[in-house]
């Protein structure tokens, strides 16, 4: 009882801290997220046309989430990176990639091989083909994979703190180091709200981005 | 009508599609298409059929570059092919396929208007044009025009991919076994369906099928393939009447003239898989059997697969209410006459006739196993083909009980 109580008062004590913590674990997870979505999404769009270029692209980004993340970001260290912000994007951008990447393949490639060769029957040329048959129809599988890119991001982007990137992570080792549950929880609340956030916020995306006709 | 041998003739004057000694192969393997040359006149409804690797589909998408071919040359309206842009070609020509590939995002007007919206005309005119031609086969455009195409049913959705393949009026129009993915009964009203809407709109159309039925109703020139090559052109009832060889002769099946009721065999016309039990099955499971294939009779074999006998579906009833558990096998009749495959159909035929009682015979054969049943039907659409032959159109629509799978259909 007296944790809530604690946890309640560092609340109303500081919410500039956890304010702060939390908008740069927003940061921590959109600029990554962003990157990977501009990067993952054209290079496996290229890539379901350009076969040989799928090993390659989708063994990178599998290995990239094969490492554990705590390896991970130490790899940026190791590799001249340094600590601060820009590491951890990097390793968080790194991490995000096999998710979209999967899914945009497995989407575009998804779409009905008889829907495509009617199209092209019609005479779409390939950039039609693309925006107006294969996109639209593998939209909401490349949208759920970036749902589960952006909830891996989320639990990822509280380790960052451990190369000295903040948010809310760093709430959390502060509690640690100094055994009070009530600043842990502090860093873990906030985290947790969010993951569901942009979960639940990244479901309705993909429902309405679902075609109607392709809705159960 | 084109003569016979059209697949030989030069450039005709009315040709709006020739082929020109088009080869097509891929990689190492044999050609799929060889020295494939036909002019196909304007107006005029050609249908490529084969059995399956006979190289019809590749025919096909050569005519819209959907495959290249390897040597030879394919004219459209006096132009070779070569000189389209494949893009700007595809979006002249109509393209129907058996998978129907409507796309699913699309609304059903939006689907029917794919073209025109590729040709750039505004949505105004694209939706006018949609509900002109579904208006064209009976639906409603404010019921279809908004609705998706998961929400219709299979033949609802062909019709549409027939009628996006007449949205921006193409001269010539493409169809791959536009109807092979329906089942029996709404293929053939799609069918017919297609020919009404023919007599409104002129169109040139090359169409692919592995089914005889569709292409003696909806051919004015069928062209029969084989390994690539082309065996006969003729029309429908020149290939009945004059097959050009054995391979012809037996692709037309039953299709063909029967000179000679002597002639047949009984393996021509019996029915290849009758509806079979084994001596051990239970009556209550018989029945159903029955009732599912809807046959009035069994044929019963042993374990080992010879024949025993028929079963009855009046003695099944009876013996089911009486409450007897034994199996099928007691209550078989063994009396009834049976044939062989090698047997003329007038002995079928005899044998049908002769006996009040007896509407189908079994035929086995040389070990005693079953490979076939001749039923009334049988003799019916045998005489139906006949009479249809002699008559000298295809179109006398005759029921043909010998398709039937089964012997004895309730109909």
């Amino acid at each position: 009882m007296t944790l809530f109580l604690h946890t309640y008062q560092f609340f109303t004590q500081h919410p500039g801290t956890i304010w702060r913590h939390t908008l740069q674990q927003l940061y921590l997870v959109a600029i990554p997220l962003a990157a990977a979505i501009l990067v993952a999404v054209p290079l496996t769009m290229l890539a379901t046309r350009v076969r040989q270029l799928y090993g390659p692209v989708m063994g990178f980004a599998n290995a990239m989430q094969t490492i554990p993340s705590l390896a991970l970001l130490a790899l940026m260290i190791a590799i001249g990176l340094g600590i601060g912000v820009l590491p951890a994007v990097l390793a968080l951008f790194l991490y995000a990639l096999m998710p979209i990447v999967r899914n945009t393949y497995v989407g575009i490639m998804g779409v009905d091989p008889g829907v495509k060769d009617a199209a092209r029957g019609m005479g779409v040329t390939s950039w039609q083909l693309l925006w107006m048959v294969e996109l639209p129809l593998a939209l909401h599988v490349i949208i759920a994979g970036i749902r589960s890119a952006l909830v891996a991001t989320i639990g990822f982007a509280t380790l960052a703190s451990l190369i000295g990137a903040g948010g809310l992570g760093s709430l959390i080792m502060e509690g640690m180091g100094l055994a009070s549950n009530s600043i842990v929880l502090a860093g873990t609340i906030p985290a947790i709200v969010l993951a569901f956030l942009a979960e639940g916020l990244m479901g309705r995306v993909e429902r309405v981005l679902t075609p109607r006709g392709l809705r159960a | 009508m084109t003569d016979g041998d059209t697949a030989s003739s030069v450039a005709t004057a009315d040709a709006i599609l020739e082929f020109r000694g088009v080869t097509k192969s891929f990689g190492g393997r044999a050609p799929a298409v060889r020295h494939f040359t036909l002019s196909v006149p304007r107006g005029q409804l050609v249908v490529l059929i084969g059995p399956s690797g006979c190289g019809k589909t590749t025919t096909l998408r050569m005519v819209n570059r959907l495959i290249e071919p390897t040597a030879g040359s394919i004219w459209l309206e006096g132009r070779d092919y070569k000189s389209y842009n494949p893009v700007d070609l595809r979006r002249r020509l109509g393209y129907v396929i058996q998978r129907i590939g409507l796309l699913p995002h699309l609304t059903i007007g939006d689907n029917i208007a794919f073209v025109l919206r590729l040709l750039g005309q505004p949505p105004q005119a694209r939706r006018a044009r949609a509900s002109e031609l579904l208006e064209l086969v009976g639906l409603d455009p404010a019921e279809y025009l908004d609705r998706y195409p998961t929400e219709l049913s299979g033949g609802q959705q062909q019709r549409i991919g027939v009628l996006r393949a007449l949205a921006h009026d193409p001269d010539i129009i493409l169809m791959d076994e536009p109807f092979g993915a329906l089942d029996p009964l709404m293929r053939e009203q799609l069918q017919e369906e297609f020919k009404r809407l023919l007599r409104t709109v002129s169109k040139t159309i090359v169409f692919v099928t592995h089914d005889m039925d569709e292409a003696l109703s909806m051919a004015d020139v069928i062209v029969l393939m084989k390994d690539g090559a082309i065996v006969q052109v003729a029309p429908p009832e020149e290939m009945l009447r004059h097959p050009a060889d054995e391979f012809v002769a037996s692709f037309m099946g039953r299709h063909r003239v029967l000179r000679q009721a002597s002639e047949v065999l009984v393996a021509d016309i019996m029915i290849a898989s009758p509806v079979m039990t084994t001596t051990a099955s239970g009556l209550a499971r018989s029945l159903e059997l029955m009732r599912r294939r809807r046959v009035n009779s069994l044929l019963v074999h042993d374990p080992a697969g010879h024949y025993v006998g028929v079963v009855r579906q009046s003695e099944l009833q009876d013996h089911i209410e009486a409450g007897d558990q034994s199996p099928v096998g007691s209550l078989v009749d063994q009396t009834v006459e049976t044939l062989a495959p090698s047997d003329s159909g007038l002995t079928a035929m005899h044998q049908l006739l002769s006996h009040e009682h007896v509407d189908s015979v079994p035929v086995l054969d040389a070990d005693d196993r079953i490979v076939g049943l001749v039923t009334r039907g049988t003799l019916v659409g045998l005489l139906g083909d006949a009479l249809r032959v002699a008559a000298g159109v295809q179109d006398i629509q005759l029921p043909e009980a010998d398709s039937a799978p089964v012997g004895e259909v309730a109909r």
